[in-house]
């Protein structure tokens, strides 16, 4: 009797911490929602998320601006996801393919290969910004209507942070496998597709899904490289009309990210399980 | 495992379908985007480009005034615009490789910054038959001379004034609004007795106090802060000044620093002390008076108030050329991109689309056609036509450098550190006149 007792209050203080921790988590989200509802005093008047006068203007104005006809919130997606999705596809394929190489095959400079590709990790972007945008210049790719710059570096491999995180995946896939597959008679590429890719399964989703969010959250790569106002993404788009010195309406702005972040949020719902089971799986295999 | 594989598989495919979408999409708009291309230049009348950064009205009144131009003359005009954020980046790296549109909306700074020599953009002196120079204040042409070339042609000049919110005044029994310093002092006593310790008769920060300090010295000591690359104050000079905006903390006209970050805010038009009215006065830029009357929750008390003058040698205070257009020396149809400045600034159908959009056109036939129009925000005028009036400095070019102005540059520092009792009176002027004479020297 007294054990359970002593047990309920345990399960009793366990979710009480963690209901209250989880709802100041998730708090600033109901506020952001709630705020998309309220008019610009009221935005900044309190913490409450429940409006006052609520107005459904945000979101009107959010679906219903477009600059003239140049662009509205619905091209703004198509863009987005004209590049995205290349962008995710490639640089999965091409992050599996270098780590394949880095993890399974022994050549010479390997090493210092590698080498020289993490250091690359800590290269910020701001420092490439400008030779990369002469380089593209030269090939005549600023303003390309296909996006060029933005998705065909991905086709080479140039995001470190996945490869080695691969690298790492692959050495905990055991070579015995691969010799198994090779005795049965596949090739290198075959083991890749049909033995290697399998097992990484899980690491792979979590590769695409981080390239999904920081793609379409990238800021300063459509800044640089789109210039014609109807290809502008979202990112841009929801921008447009942050103006700091007239002012500008909240509620519009605010109603435009909700709107902007659920393609992301249903993606990465859909693929949660088999996200956090990639997580979990660098922590056990190590 | 088999459902882990299932889930990739249909996530790959489902992806690679959206793709089919999406790549679909884009070489159709680019089809669309190449025949709209090739239209203009058919008609043989050239094309130009244009891009400006600002919010949504900005925008709608540039795409009207441009599509007039095109009816007007023919010749077509791409546009490129955005929000200020990331805009001053992104351009700069364009005018790193030669990629700057043709007619490019530049703020004053940029002219030292990324033409110093007159690399990037052409002398508009050139263009002087097309572009009507006289309708300009030479004072603003002056200040876009660098290197010896018109750079660019000044949109609108800005300056600092007051703005009060009389309600507040009102309710601590002050009828008329604060004209000197001794006014200041008295409402600061009013409001603290009358209303309580959270009332203040005026609210301002690190970079506002910089700029109020600079009027101050100004006005008592009858010279410009910063001439000829060298600062002409001394350390003492800066310590009466600094000692000046103690003075308004010790007396509760303006909040201290400790006070000011600790109501949370990032800036004084998103406060709850701005909106409900506890903050009583600003200092600001005389373009945005829209925004904070329309911050407040109720602004029938909003006034746009008249300069104060410190002291007994000048007015004190400066103008400054808030934004310019300038054509880069990568433009192919310079006459074009000419037309089309002269077009948006000084001709009565450009002028009055554009308005006071870029703020209080300094063009004298721009100002005119647009008051016809009825596209002057009163307020804005009303501000504008005081500061006006009254400055009588010009504001020296590296004022504003992210080394001084920034959250954590020189000019924050001092005044913060002088605030919390960090430094002596003494200590920040020393910082802060070491911090400008290295960003004079370095620039």
């Amino acid at each position: 009797m007294k054990m359970s007792t002593a047990n309920k209050i345990g399960k009793f203080l366990q979710y009480f911490v963690l209901i209250a921790v989880g709802i100041i988590m998730i708090y600033p989200l109901i506020w952001m929602i709630g705020a998309t509802f309220k008019n610009n005093a009221e935005v900044f008047s309190g913490i409450g998320f429940i409006p006052m006068h609520p107005t459904l203007e945000g979101y009107k104005a959010a679906v219903t601006q477009n600059y003239g006809g140049n662009i509205n919130i619905w091209r703004a997606f198509i863009n987005t996801y004209s590049y995205v999705i290349p962008k995710v596809i490639f640089t999965v394929i091409s992050s599996v393919v270098a780590a394949y190489g880095f993890s399974r095959f022994k050549f010479k400079g390997r090493d210092l290969m590698f080498s020289i590709m993490i250091s690359t990790l800590f290269l910020p972007q701001v420092v490439l910004n400008v030779p990369q945008y002469l380089m593209y210049n030269t090939f005549g790719w600023i303003n390309s209507p296909l996006y060029l710059p933005l998705w065909v570096p991905t086709l080479f491999g140039t995001e470190t942070y996945f490869v080695y995180q691969l690298v790492q995946f692959m050495r905990s896939i055991p070579k015995d496998l691969d010799e198994a597959a090779a005795i049965d008679g596949c090739g290198p590429f075959k083991i890749l597709y049909k033995i290697i890719c399998p097992m990484l399964s899980p690491s792979l989703v979590a590769v695409a899904l981080f390239q999904f969010m920081w793609s379409c959250n990238d800021f300063m790569g459509p800044l640089l490289y789109v210039q014609t106002p109807s290809k502008y993404p979202m990112a841009i788009f929801v921008k447009l009309s942050m103006d700091a010195d007239a002012g500008f309406s909240w509620n519009r702005i605010l109603a435009l990210s909700l709107i902007s972040i659920i393609p992301q949020l249903i993606v990465f719902f859909c693929a949660q399980d088999s996200f956090i089971d990639g997580i979990a799986a660098g922590a056990v295999k190590g | 495992m088999k459902k882990q594989i299932a889930l990739a598989l249909a996530a790959a495919m489902s992806v690679g379908m959206l793709a089919g979408c999406g790549g679909g999409a884009a070489s159709s708009t680019a089809g669309a985007a190449s025949e709209a291309a090739s239209t203009g230049s058919s008609g043989g009348s050239g094309s130009l480009t244009i891009s400006w950064w600002g919010g949504d009205s900005r925008h709608a009144a540039y795409q009207e005034a441009i599509k007039a131009f095109t009816e007007e003359t023919g010749v077509t005009v791409e546009p490129s615009y955005g929000a200020w954020s990331g805009w001053e980046e992104a351009k700069s790296t364009a005018l790193a490789a030669g990629q700057g549109e043709d007619v490019m909306q530049v703020n004053w700074n940029w002219l030292y910054q990324y033409s110093g020599e007159g690399q990037s953009f052409a002398d508009l002196n050139e263009f002087a038959d097309i572009i009507d120079l006289s309708q300009f204040p030479q004072s603003a042409l002056d200040a876009c001379t660098v290197a010896g070339e018109l750079q660019a042609i000044p949109v609108a000049m800005t300056g600092r004034t007051f703005y009060w919110n009389m309600n507040t005044y009102k309710a601590a029994g002050i009828e008329t609004a604060p004209a000197s310093y001794e006014d200041l002092i008295a409402a600061g006593k009013a409001f603290q007795e009358k209303l309580g310790d959270e009332y203040y008769p005026l609210c301002v920060g690190p970079y506002d106090r910089m700029i109020m300090m600079t009027f101050w010295l100004e006005s008592n000591y009858g010279k410009a802060w910063v001439e000829n690359k060298t600062c002409n104050y001394t350390v003492e000079e800066i310590t009466e000044g600094m000692n000046f905006i103690k003075s308004l903390e010790d007396n509760h006209v303006i909040p201290t620093m400790e006070n000011y970050y600790g109501a949370g805010f990032d800036s004084i038009d998103k406060s709850t002390q701005w909106i409900d009215g506890q903050y009583a006065g600003i200092f600001e830029w005389d373009s945005s008076a829209n925004k904070y009357n329309d911050a407040l929750a109720d602004n029938s008390g909003f006034t746009v108030g008249e300069e104060i003058k410190w002291g007994d040698k000048a007015n004190g205070g400066f103008a400054k050329v808030s934004m310019g257009l300038a054509i880069t020396e990568t433009c192919k149809d310079k006459e074009s991109a000419a037309k089309l400045i002269n077009f948006l600034l000084n001709e009565e159908k450009g002028a009055s689309i554009m308005g006071t959009e870029c703020g209080m056109v300094s063009s004298a036939a721009g100002q005119a056609a647009a008051e016809a129009a009825g596209k002057v925000k009163p307020l804005v005028k009303q501000a504008n036509d005081i500061v006006m009036g009254f400055v009588d400095f010009q504001l020296d070019p590296d004022y504003e450098s992210s080394k001084l102005k920034g959250s954590d540059g020189i000019y924050t520092d001092a005044f913060d550190g002088f605030s919390y009792g960090d430094y002596t009176a003494e200590e920040a002027a020393e910082i802060l006149l070491d911090g400008v004479n290295g960003v004079l020297a370095s620039a």
